[in-house]
């Protein structure tokens, strides 16, 4: 059995070593078409990571008709906390309100003189847990809080969220399209490599089934060829990603397109760079299988 | 050993390369195949070792029925026959060695064992000096015995050859001829595909005729022993 596994080993190996060209054909096309891919989740993972910080920002504002007695006060916090969805309440009082418009208005604040402090209404800014924070989810949140006390406005960004649901639909719909696209190209092209390579040697194979070798003992080196080499491609292409990720970070070029906000790009965490290379493998043996099927008949 | 039983190959309604073909050959035997190009002799040789299946007719290999013969089987059938053909069908990237240790891999032979018969292979043929040249180093005519060293290392019943000497000189063909002749009086039953009627008048053996996929003529020497020893 070892011996056995050893033969298809070495002949796997030397198979490569003897077609030099085909080989690195099928390496460096694995690496291409497994690096655009991996390019392609990473720029829709970060443009998702930067979406879900946009929507930290989310918050519904409740404005009240009068403002709560300091008796009320906690009673009401505890209440609204206690609501589906709602992650921390903050209260503003009409003082802290106008203190705070003043500071909007930072050299103009002068204009607020002489105004009653009370003018502006008391509100609370409910920050939202991460899965609330979306059209459906605020909704949900609005009606429990119509029951629970008696609300003067609500501002929660209403056509911001609309916007923003409908680009991360559109993210999530162009991401899937592309992905399956890539996919797709990246199989037809290594599935056809791995064909041109076979057909190479497609003597070889012949002869292989003359003298009376099984389709196993036929079969099983090429896929072995094609699990090395996809083994190969899949850790080109992630050194590739990493060589020009850390030349992103280190040119700053991250702080370029995300100026406003501290992020950090993520990067393939060490499950998804060992998926990466696993795909390299499950390639090189799926394309050798298709391209087998084609020219091996006994 | 081979028994053929009504086979016709049609490869198409108006392509019939073997007719309605019956015959016997019995182990042991050397024989020629011979008819103009086009009669039938290649799918004759073909269908023995499976490469075709017969459209209508039996074919019994070794007591098999090949006839209806499950693919995964046929790897098993083949181990029995050596085939060799005009144009050699070696291995250009791999050296003498490998190329006919390749018939016994292909068997799943143990390493010191495949060494040692490959070895004698060659010796057989007399190009144990060339083992780690490749093929194209060589002439046409230690191509040929190259091809024959691997059809024969695996000590096969029935010895299949196409037109061996279809590119060689006399000479060349002469040698390979005392290869098949050697292989026959080891015991294995040789068919040999050919259009030179000379080699038959050289060394007389049975004699089988095709003409459009039928035969014509099956003819034995009247000293079946060989006139030539």
């Amino acid at each position: 059995m070892l011996e056995t596994v050893r033969y298809f080993f070495l002949r796997a190996l030397r198979n490569m070593r003897q077609w030099p060209f085909l080989c690195s054909a099928a390496i460096l096309t694995m690496a291409v078409s497994l690096a655009t891919i991996a390019t392609f989740f990473l720029i829709v993972v970060n443009i998702e990571q930067l979406a879900a910080r946009w929507t930290e920002e989310i918050q519904v504002i409740v404005y009240l008709q009068r403002p709560p007695t300091p008796q009320e006060l906690p009673e009401l916090v505890n209440k609204l906390e206690q609501l589906d969805g709602v992650e921390r309440v903050t209260y503003v009082s009409p003082s802290e309100a106008m203190e705070r418009f003043g500071e909007r208005l930072g050299e103009d604040a002068a204009l607020l003189q002489g105004v009653r402090p009370d003018l502006l209404p008391a509100s609370y800014e409910l920050a939202l847990h991460r899965d609330f924070r979306s059209h459906q989810g605020i909704e949900e949140i609005i009606r429990q809080l119509e029951n629970l006390i008696p609300v003067d406005d609500l501002r929660y960004g209403q056509t911001w969220l609309e916007r923003f649901n409908h680009f991360i639909s559109m993210l999530r719909f162009v991401g899937a399209f592309l992905g399956g696209f890539l996919l797709f190209a990246t199989l037809f092209i290594v599935a056809n490599t791995i064909r041109l390579t076979l057909y190479a040697r497609r003597d070889e194979l012949e002869i292989m089934a003359l003298v009376g070798a099984t389709m196993r003992f036929i079969k099983i080196p090429f896929m072995l060829e094609g699990a090395i080499q996809g083994f190969v491609g899949g850790l080109l292409s992630l050194l590739f990603l990493s060589f020009s990720f850390s030349m992103i970070i280190s040119r700053g070029l991250n702080a370029f397109w995300l100026t406003p906000m501290d992020f950090d790009l993520l990067f393939l965490t060490a499950t998804q760079q060992l998926l990466l290379v696993l795909a390299g493998v499950v390639l090189g043996v799926l394309g050798s299988l298709s391209s087998l099927r084609r020219f091996v008949r006994i | 050993m081979i028994q053929l039983y009504n086979v016709s190959k049609r490869y198409s309604r108006d392509s019939v390369a073997v007719n309605d073909l019956s015959l016997k050959i019995d182990k042991g035997e050397f024989v020629y195949v011979t008819g103009a190009s086009g009669a039938g002799k290649t799918t004759f040789l073909r269908m023995l070792y499976v490469a075709e299946r017969p459209t209508r007719g039996q074919i019994l290999v070794d007591g098999q029925n090949i006839t209806r013969i499950r693919s995964h089987h046929i790897p098993y059938l083949r181990r029995k026959i050596g085939v060799v053909f005009q144009d050699f069908k070696l291995l250009q990237s791999r050296s003498v060695f490998e190329n006919v240790a390749f018939a016994l891999e292909a068997q799943g032979k143990k390493r010191f064992e495949v060494s040692k018969k490959v070895y004698q292979a060659l010796k057989e043929v007399g190009l144990e000096h060339r083992l780690q040249r490749k093929p194209l180093e060589l002439s046409g005519g230690e191509q040929q015995r190259i091809a024959i060293a691997r059809a024969l290392v695996v000590d096969p019943l029935i010895l299949l050859a196409d037109e061996p000497s279809g590119n060689l000189d006399l000479g060349v063909t002469l040698e390979i001829m005392e290869l098949f002749k050697r292989a026959n009086a080891r015991g294995t039953t040789v068919l040999l595909a050919t259009h030179d009627y000379n080699l038959h008048q050289r060394f007389p053996r049975r004699v089988i005729t095709l003409d459009e996929g039928k035969l014509v003529g099956d003819q034995r020497p009247l000293d079946s022993v060989g006139s030539e020893h």
